[in-house]
């Protein structure tokens, strides 16, 4: 960690409510969501009603494939490609020129990924909303032996629509930053496809956690992975529901390796990845982006625990 | 202040413990041993390197590039102008290639587009190379002005009139298309190449300047199967056409070359005509493999800095022991029912003929048993036999020994069966140089952390018990190689416990079955579909070796081969590792073992008139919710 850089250089522009009923989106902005099978994403209809008092006009994302997805949008319902900077840059202008709050909850990285990326430019003023499950329902303690079936986990390794690097020039030296979640079969995986040299694996665990004991999952399910790359020994921390730790971790990563191009899995949590795909966006330096697109699932998670709410424009422009 | 030296341990870690081509780096080069085939590979003809992984591909591959080689010659600049071929390494990166789909793009716009960047990389890789060229023989001819203005032409980017200039152009133009491939559906029209002209106009230029002249260019692409399927036909469309000035090399894993056709549907890359196909398990096979081997871990042995002297030859760490010493062992840690089966025949035998019977290993006084009972013999007969037929005797001896010593243990705790002796980890390993440094590592880890000197010989239980760990550790990261990864570890502990029954029990049957062949059920059909995508996956990521079978045929054909659980798996379920007999299944069972593990495993064992204890063993039982059929 860089500790001679000031705190207020480093701020963390997050506002958090302990219950979605003390959120309140501004009034006259635009809200753009989804609703997944999860049950915290359909958290907005606590408030929903009262929002749409004060003018907040909302945009759902009602379906989405691979490439592209369609949106409620001032009464239409528009087909949006993904990989277009074009049409992503309609639909932001569509949303008016005040606050526009980005849901991430219900959407997958694919698409909320692409619509940030074209969102830091476009907005005035940028939100992104994300909703904490209060807990996951899948074992957060595999037993050894369990098999972990990728297949109904994940589709494979493939960039994120709007990501993709075609340069091969940091192949040769890079510094590989997964951002641990508790599948450590995703980590092999990722780890198989990327290749990384092993000193220069640099896992990032979410502490605090969403819950007090989930960095302990962390650890517990990419145990193996850790333990056979050796990369155990280079895991750094940063707060598990906090883009801007991630961002300003990747930062003092970045620095610590100043010749090497960076490809950062985004494995791990809603805010990592936001953090990550920030870094990615607005780096100087070489970034890619490794994902491996799970296949989500309904049973997931259960409840609803805090709303994060992340000011992202005002982050991009400190 | 001095840093404190390595310890053994951290020192074997270095050199040891870095199986992957990847994590050694620049290590890689300076410890390459040429594997037999090599000069194979560093014709002037296009290449396929087939090999599972771990097989060292990546590392060849690497060591032939320039870079590899500049290590591998010394550092010295001043020999490079003698190198007959200069190699550019290229590693198909599926998060760049997997880029290249989409609805936004009608499949042959993407195909131009794909052509294009790969025109970009290549020609960027040889451009690098002269970057390096130019710096370390700085006094070397260059292209005239003109050239490289034509060479940029080609490739639809500015003038640029020397390499330096083109290099950046290039970079700057894989910079825009990444753009363009990231908004491809705002529909911009891009310019793109002609596929493969960009590659030959430079290379066939830089053949007229006197330091290129003679030499061969070599692009090196490794990890082919990451391609799609596409993507293939427009690089085996450059292999197909590549001409004098330049060639490929590819790394591929078994079945990862899936499409054989170039861009014409009609012209097929065809062996010997096209390429020379180097299948590294067969070029490695036996002998060749062994003595890799030992040059490749001599070699990292060599540079361990220890106060002991540490013997020259390898085998001398790794003591085997013989099948009959093995008997006595396994018959000494428990109730001995081979020195019982020994008492049995000594009170059968005449006492004009017991000093025979005081010559015969304890091993061979339990076959003569267990034969008796298992053909219903008495054994005053079967010793008579014995004695009047020794030749006979001698040859179901040496059949049968190696099968026995599995049931001498058979549902005890502790070691069943021995894999010690350096014989035995090549076997594991099956020409596999990844598993066979894992083993070496491994069994003098755990040797030196128990307090042993690391010149002293590394027991036979030691290694036994690091070869389950292995085999253990391999297959739990099974699941993680693949998206389909559970799918293959379901299938080797179907398969894995069917050899491992069929091996303890082998009284009165065919000894050590350790392979199978698919029953001919015809072609088509969606089971046959999902048992040839079961099979190649499982070839491909080494759960399962192949084997030509009986009938040469397609190299694709599933059926045409016969199928063994890739032997490093062995010691952790007890079974035979070396390659015998084979079993018929059906591809039904094949996929029953993935999808009804309980109830195939129960039906292939009562083919084989065995019947499945209720009990597992005991390494077995971690995974006892899939045997259970509830996983």
């Amino acid at each position: 960690m860089s500790s001679d850089r000031r705190l207020n250089e480093r701020p963390l522009l997050t506002k958090v409510c302990d219950s979605v009923e003390d959120f309140s989106p501004e009034p006259d902005s635009s809200y753009i969501l989804a609703r997944s099978g999860e049950f915290r994403s359909a958290h907005s209809e606590s408030w929903e009603e009262a929002a749409r008092a004060i003018n907040v006009r909302f945009c759902r994302v009602t379906s989405f494939g691979p490439s592209g997805f369609t949106i409620e949008l001032n009464g239409r319902v528009e087909e949006v490609a993904l990989r277009s900077s074009r049409q992503l840059s309609r639909l932001w202008q569509a949303c008016g020129s005040g606050t526009v709050y980005l849901d991430i909850t219900g959407l997958p990285h694919h698409v909320w990924a692409p619509l940030l990326r074209v969102g830091i430019a476009s907005c005035n003023r940028l939100l992104v909303t994300y909703v904490e499950p209060r807990d996951y329902r899948f074992s957060q303690t595999p037993t050894e032996g369990e098999i972990f079936d990728l297949s109904e986990k994940i589709s494979g390794v493939a960039a994120i629509p709007g990501f993709a690097t075609l340069t091969d020039e940091g192949d040769d030296h890079f510094c590989f930053i997964p951002l641990l979640g508790f599948e450590g079969t995703r980590l092999a995986y990722i780890l198989e496809h990327v290749q990384p040299p092993g000193e220069r694996i640099v896992p990032v665990v979410g502490v605090p956690g969403f819950q007090p004991e989930y960095p302990f999952y962390a650890y517990l399910g990419n145990r193996s992975a850790l333990t056979e790359t050796h990369a155990w020994r280079n895991v750094r921390l940063a707060i598990a529901n906090c883009p801007f730790s991630l961002f300003y971790l990747l930062e003092d990563i970045a620095a610590e390796y100043p010749g090497d191009s960076l490809k950062i899995a985004p494995i791990g949590t809603k805010p990592h990845a936001l953090g990550a795909i920030l870094f990615a966006v607005s780096s100087t330096r070489s970034v890619e982006i490794v994902y491996d697109h799970p296949i989500r699932k309904s049973s997931r998670t259960e409840g609803i625990a805090r709303l994060l709410a992340y000011d992202v424009s005002g982050f991009v422009v400190r | 202040m001095t840093s404190k030296p390595a310890s053994a341990e951290e020192q074997l870690s270095s050199l040891f413990g870095s199986y992957k081509a990847e994590w050694l780096k620049g290590r890689m080069f300076e410890l390459f041993t040429e594997p037999a085939y090599f000069p194979d590979l560093i014709t002037s003809r296009p290449c396929l390197l087939i090999g599972g992984r771990g097989t060292g591909k990546t590392t060849v591959l690497r060591c032939m590039s320039y870079e590899g080689q500049f290590v591998r010659s010394g550092s010295q600049a001043d020999r490079i102008a003698e190198w007959p071929y200069y190699g550019v390494y290229y590693r198909v990166n599926t998060n760049r290639v997997s880029a290249f789909q989409g609805p936004e793009l009608p499949a042959e716009r993407w195909v131009r587009a794909f052509a294009h960047y790969f025109n970009l990389v290549l020609c960027e890789g040889i451009l690098r190379f002269l970057e390096w060229y130019r710096i370390h023989i700085p006094s070397s001819e260059d292209l005239s002005a003109l050239d490289w203005e034509l060479i940029a032409t080609s490739l639809h980017l500015a003038p640029t009139f020397s390499a330096s200039e083109l290099l950046r152009a290039v970079r700057k133009s894989i910079v825009s298309f990444e753009a363009y491939i990231n908004n491809v559906a705002d529909g911009e029209a891009v310019p793109l190449s002609l596929q493969g002209a960009p590659v030959d106009a430079l290379l066939q230029s830089l053949m007229w300047l006197p330091q290129f002249t003679g030499k061969s260019f070599f692009f090196l692409l490794d990890e082919y199967e990451n391609f799609e399927d596409y993507q293939q036909q427009i690089v085996n469309t450059l292999i197909k056409h590549s001409g004098e000035s330049y060639t490929f090399k590819v790394g591929v894993r078994e079945l990862g070359w899936r499409v054989r056709t170039t861009l014409n549907a009609n012209e097929q890359l065809i062996s010997p005509a096209d390429y020379v196909r180097v299948h590294i398990a067969e070029k490695l096979d036996g002998e060749r493999f062994a003595a890799f081997a030992d040059a490749v871990i001599s070699e990292r042995m060599a540079r361990i800095e220890t106060s002991v002297r540490m013997p020259k030859d390898i085998r001398l760490l790794f003591p085997g022991l013989t099948d009959e010493e093995e008997a006595e062992v396994l018959d000494r840690t428990d109730e001995g029912p081979a020195t019982r089966a020994a008492l049995e025949l000594s009170e059968n035998v005449p006492e004009v003929e017991r000093a025979i019977l005081n010559g015969m290993p304890l091993l061979e006084k339990y076959f003569l048993v267990v034969w008796a009972r298992a053909h219903g013999m008495s054994l005053t007969d079967c010793w008579r036999s014995y004695v009047d037929s020794p030749s006979m005797w001698s040859v179901r001896y040496g059949n049968f020994k190696h099968s026995l010593l599995f049931a001498i243990r058979k549902g005890k705790r502790g070691i069943r069966k021995y894999y010690a002796g350096w014989s035995v980890f090549v076997q594991l390993s099956a020409m596999n140089i990844r598993y066979l440094l894992e083993l070496v590592d491994q069994s003098l880890l755990v040797h030196i952390r128990n307090g042993r000197a690391l010149d002293a010989p590394v027991s036979p239980d030691m290694q036994t018990l690091v070869a389950q760990q292995v085999g253990k550790k391999n297959l739990a990261e099974l699941e993680g190689l693949t998206v389909h990864g559970a799918r293959l570890t379901k299938l080797l502990l179907g398969l894995g416990r069917i050899f491992q029954e069929l091996a303890a029990n082998s009284e009165g049957h065919a000894p050590e079955i350790t392979q199978f062949h698919l029953a001919d059920e015809g072609r088509g059909g969606t089971i046959r579909e999902d048992v040839d995508r079961l099979l190649t996956a499982a070839v491909m990521h080494l759960a399962l070796l192949r084997f030509s079978g009986s009938k040469p045929g397609d190299e694709r054909d599933t059926r045409d081969y016969d199928y063994a659980v890739h032997p490093i798996f062995s010691p952790f379920f007890v079974f035979p590792h070396r390659k015998k007999r084979k079993m018929l299944l059906t591809g039904q069972q094949l996929l029953g073992l993935v999808s009804r593990p309980r109830t195939t495993i129960r039906e292939i064992l009562a083919d084989h008139n065995r019947q499945i204890p209720e009990d597992l063993p005991d390494q077995m039982l971690l995974f006892e919710a899939y045997y259970r059929d509830e996983q």
